[in-house]
C-alpha cells in the first residue's frame, strides 16, 4: 500500500516573514557591530595610516623645491596631491573592507556553525546577504566622513567641489561594490579558503585603478584593462565631483559605466548566490568547514 | 622542596627542540602552497601603485624632487630594497607574537609551556622557518620586481648584508617584547596592522626620512630601524646617508645589544605575570 504525505510547515512565507527576516538579521548584525568596540579604534587609525604612506612617498618625490610636484601637477592636473591620493585609497579601503565583510559574512555563519540550521529557516536566502549589508553600508559611511574630516582638519583637506556631487557618484557606486562583495560571498562557502582571491581582486584595484596616480599613465593593455573594472571610473568620478566644479553631465562619462557595472554585478552576485546555495544544498557543503 | 624532574635539558635537547620547531613550521607552511605565491605577489602589488605615481612625478624617468632628498633618482630600486628589508623586519619584528597567538587559538601553547624548553628559545625556533621561508620568496619577489621596476644596486653587497645582521639581531629584542605583550593582552592583529604600518612610514621603508614633516623626523631617529635601512641603502645602492656610515652601523650595534636586553627582560616579567594570572591557556 502507498502513502503519501503532505509536509506540512508551521512557517507561512510571504512578503510579509520576509521583510521581519530581514529586520531580525539587520538587527542581529548591528548588535554583533556594536558589541565589539574595538572598531571605533579602526575607524580613525585605518583612514589616516594606509593612505599615509603613499602620501610621505609622493612627498618625497615632490623633493624640496616642489619640482616633482610641478610635473605631478602637469600631468594629472591635480593641485592637491594629498586629496588626489586620498579619494583613490579611500575607493581601495572601501572595495577592501567588502570583501573581508559582506564577503565572508557567510562564511562566518558556516565557521560558527549557524548557517545550516538559518538556512532550514522558511526566509528568503538572499536576506542573510542584504542584511549584512545594512549596517556595512553605515559605518563604511563613517569611515569615509571620518577620513574626510581628519585630513580636512590635519591637512587642510578642501572640498573645492560639490559635495552632493560626491555623494551621486558613491551611491552609484553601491551596487557594483556591494553586487562583486555578493558574487564573493557566495563563492566563498564552495572554495571556503578565500584569502588568495581577496588579495587578488584588491590587488587588481591597487594595480590597475589609479589610487595614487592618472590611469592614462599606465601602458596600453593596462589602461584596455581598467576600463572593466568599476573602481576605475568611480575614483576618476570621485576626483572630479570633490576637486573640480563637475556637475551631472559632466560625471555622466563615469556614472553611465559605473552604473551599468552596478546592475551587472549585482545580477552575477545574486545568480551566483543561487547557484551555490543549491549545489551546497546537493553536495551537502552547506555546513562543512 | 626538590624536584624531581625525567627531562636532563643540554645544550643538545635545546638544538634539537629548535630544529623540531623550525621542521614543524616548514611543513605548515607549504601545506598552503596559495599563501607562498601571494606572499611573492602581494608586495609587489603594494608598490606598484608607487612605480606609477613615481612616473606622474617623474621627467624624462628621472625622479628629480626624490633625488635631492636621496642623492638618487632611481627611487625604485630605493622602494624595492626597502620592501625586501621590511619583509625580514616583519618576520622578525611581529613573527613571534603572530606565533604565540596561533598557538594560543589552536590550544597548544599551555602544553609547549611545559616542555623544558628555553622560552625565548621556542621564540627564536618560531622565526627560523619565516626566515628561511622569507629569503626564498623575498628572491622570487626581488627577480621578478627587478624584471618589472628594474634594480640597479651599484654598491657594496656583502658590506649591506653583514650591515643587515645587527639590525636584524637587534630586532629580536623587540620581537621578545612583543611577543610578551601578546601573552597579556591575547589580541594580535590591531597591535600588528597598527604597528607595522607607522614603523614602516617613520623608519623611511619607501621614502628618505628627510622628507617627512620636520616634527616627525624625531620619532623617525628614535628607530633603530631606520639607521639600519639608510646604512644598508647608502652601501648597495650609494644614496646619501643621515650621518656617516661607521656612526650608523656603531648606533646599530648599541641598539642591538640594548633591545636584546630590554626585550627579554620585558618578555620574562610579563611571562611571570601571565602565569601568576593562570591566563596562559586562555584567548
Amino acid at each position: 500500500m502507498e502513502t503519501t504525505i503532505t509536509p506540512r510547515s508551521l512557517g507561512k512565507p510571504g512578503i510579509l516573514s520576509d521583510v521581519l527576516a530581514f529586520y531580525a538579521i539587520l538587527r542581529r548584525e548591528w548588535t554583533i557591530f556594536t558589541r565589539y568596540p574595538s572598531w571605533i579604534i579602526a575607524l580613525f587609525i585605518w583612514p589616516l595610516i594606509f593612505p599615509m604612506l603613499y602620501i610621505l612617498t609622493a612627498r618625497a618625490l615632490s623633493g624640496p623645491d616642489g619640482s616633482g610636484l610641478a610635473v605631478f601637477i602637469q600631468t594629472t592636473g591635480a593641485t592637491d596631491y594629498i586629496g588626489y591620493i586620498i579619494v583613490g585609497t579611500t575607493v581601495w579601503m572601501w572595495q577592501n573592507i567588502v570583501l573581508w565583510d559582506v564577503g565572508f559574512s557567510l562564511r562566518n555563519e558556516q565557521m560558527r556553525g549557524t548557517l545550516e540550521s538559518n538556512w532550514l529557516s522558511p526566509t528568503w536566502r538572499f536576506s542573510y546577504l542584504l542584511g549584512h549589508t545594512g549596517p556595512q553600508i553605515v559605518s563604511m559611511a563613517m569611515f569615509i566622513a571620518i577620513t574626510a574630516l581628519e585630513f580636512g582638519l590635519m591637512f587642510g583637506v578642501r572640498l573645492n567641489g560639490s559635495g552632493w556631487m560626491l555623494a551621486l557618484m558613491m551611491l552609484a557606486a553601491i551596487p557594483a561594490i556591494y553586487g562583486l562583495g555578493f558574487a564573493f560571498a557566495s563563492l566563498v562557502i564552495t572554495v571556503k579558503e578565500a584569502n588568495a582571491f581577496v588579495f587578488l581582486i584588491r590587488g587588481l584595484v591597487m594595480i590597475f585603478c589609479g589610487i595614487t596616480f592618472p590611469v592614462a599613465i599606465l601602458p596600453e593593455w593596462m589602461q584596455s584593462f581598467a576600463k572593466w573594472l568599476p573602481q576605475t571610473y568611480l575614483i576618476h568620478g570621485m576626483r572630479a565631483a570633490a576637486f573640480s566644479n563637475a556637475g551631472v553631465n559632466e560625471l555622466l562619462p563615469d556614472l553611465i559605466p559605473l552604473i551599468s557595472f552596478g546592475i551587472f554585478w549585482l545580477l552575477v552576485g545574486y545568480f551566483t548566490f543561487l547557484w551555490m546555495e543549491r549545489r551546497a544544498r546537493r553536495t551537502g557543503a552547506i555546513g562543512q568547514y | 622542596m626538590e624536584i624531581t624532574t625525567l627531562s636532563q635539558p643540554s645544550l643538545l635537547t635545546q638544538l634539537r627542540a629548535l630544529f623540531v620547531i623550525a621542521r614543524k613550521d616548514w611543513k605548515v607552511f607549504w601545506r598552503y602552497p596559495l599563501n607562498a605565491v601571494s606572499s611573492v605577489f602581494q608586495p609587489i602589488i603594494w608598490i606598484t601603485p608607487v612605480y606609477f605615481m613615481g612616473k606622474a612625478f617623474s621627467t624624462n624617468g628621472q625622479a628629480t624632487g626624490f633625488a635631492a632628498y636621496s642623492g638618487s633618482g632611481d627611487y625604485m630600486s630605493y622602494i624595492l630594497l626597502g620592501t625586501i628589508l621590511t619583509n625580514f623586519i616583519l618576520t622578525v619584528f611581529w613573527g613571534m607574537g603572530y606565533a604565540l597567538k596561533e598557538d594560543m587559538d589552536a590550544g597548544v601553547l599551555e602544553s609547549n609551556w611545559l616542555t623544558p624548553v628555553s622560552r625565548l628559545l621556542i621564540l627564536v625556533g618560531r622565526t627560523l622557518t619565516s626566515l628561511l621561508t622569507t629569503t626564498i620568496t623575498s628572491t622570487a619577489m626581488l627577480i621578478i620586481g627587478a624584471t618589472l621596476f628594474g634594480f640597479k644596486p651599484t654598491g657594496n653587497t656583502f658590506a649591506a648584508l653583514l650591515t643587515a645582521i645587527p639590525m636584524l639581531v637587534g630586532l629580536y629584542g623587540f620581537g621578545f617584547a612583543f611577543a610578551g605583550i601578546i601573552l597579556l593582552m591575547r589580541e594580535a592583529n590591531t597591535l600588528v596592522d597598527v604597528g607595522s604600518f607607522l614603523v614602516q612610514g617613520f623608519s623611511g621603508t619607501n621614502f628618505p626620512v628627510k622628507s617627512l614633516p620636520y616634527w616627525l623626523i624625531p620619532v623617525s631617529l628614535m628607530l633603530p630601524l631606520t639607521y639600519g635601512l639608510d646604512a644598508v641603502r647608502g652601501l648597495l645602492l650609494e644614496t646619501r646617508t643621515l650621518f656617516p656610515i661607521n656612526v650608523e652601523i656603531i648606533i646599530l650595534i648599541v641598539f642591538m645589544f640594548l633591545m636584546l636586553w630590554g626585550g627579554a627582560q620585558i618578555f620574562y616579567r610579563v611571562e611571570r605575570q601571565v602565569r601568576i594570572l593562570g591566563t596562559l591557556g586562555q584567548h
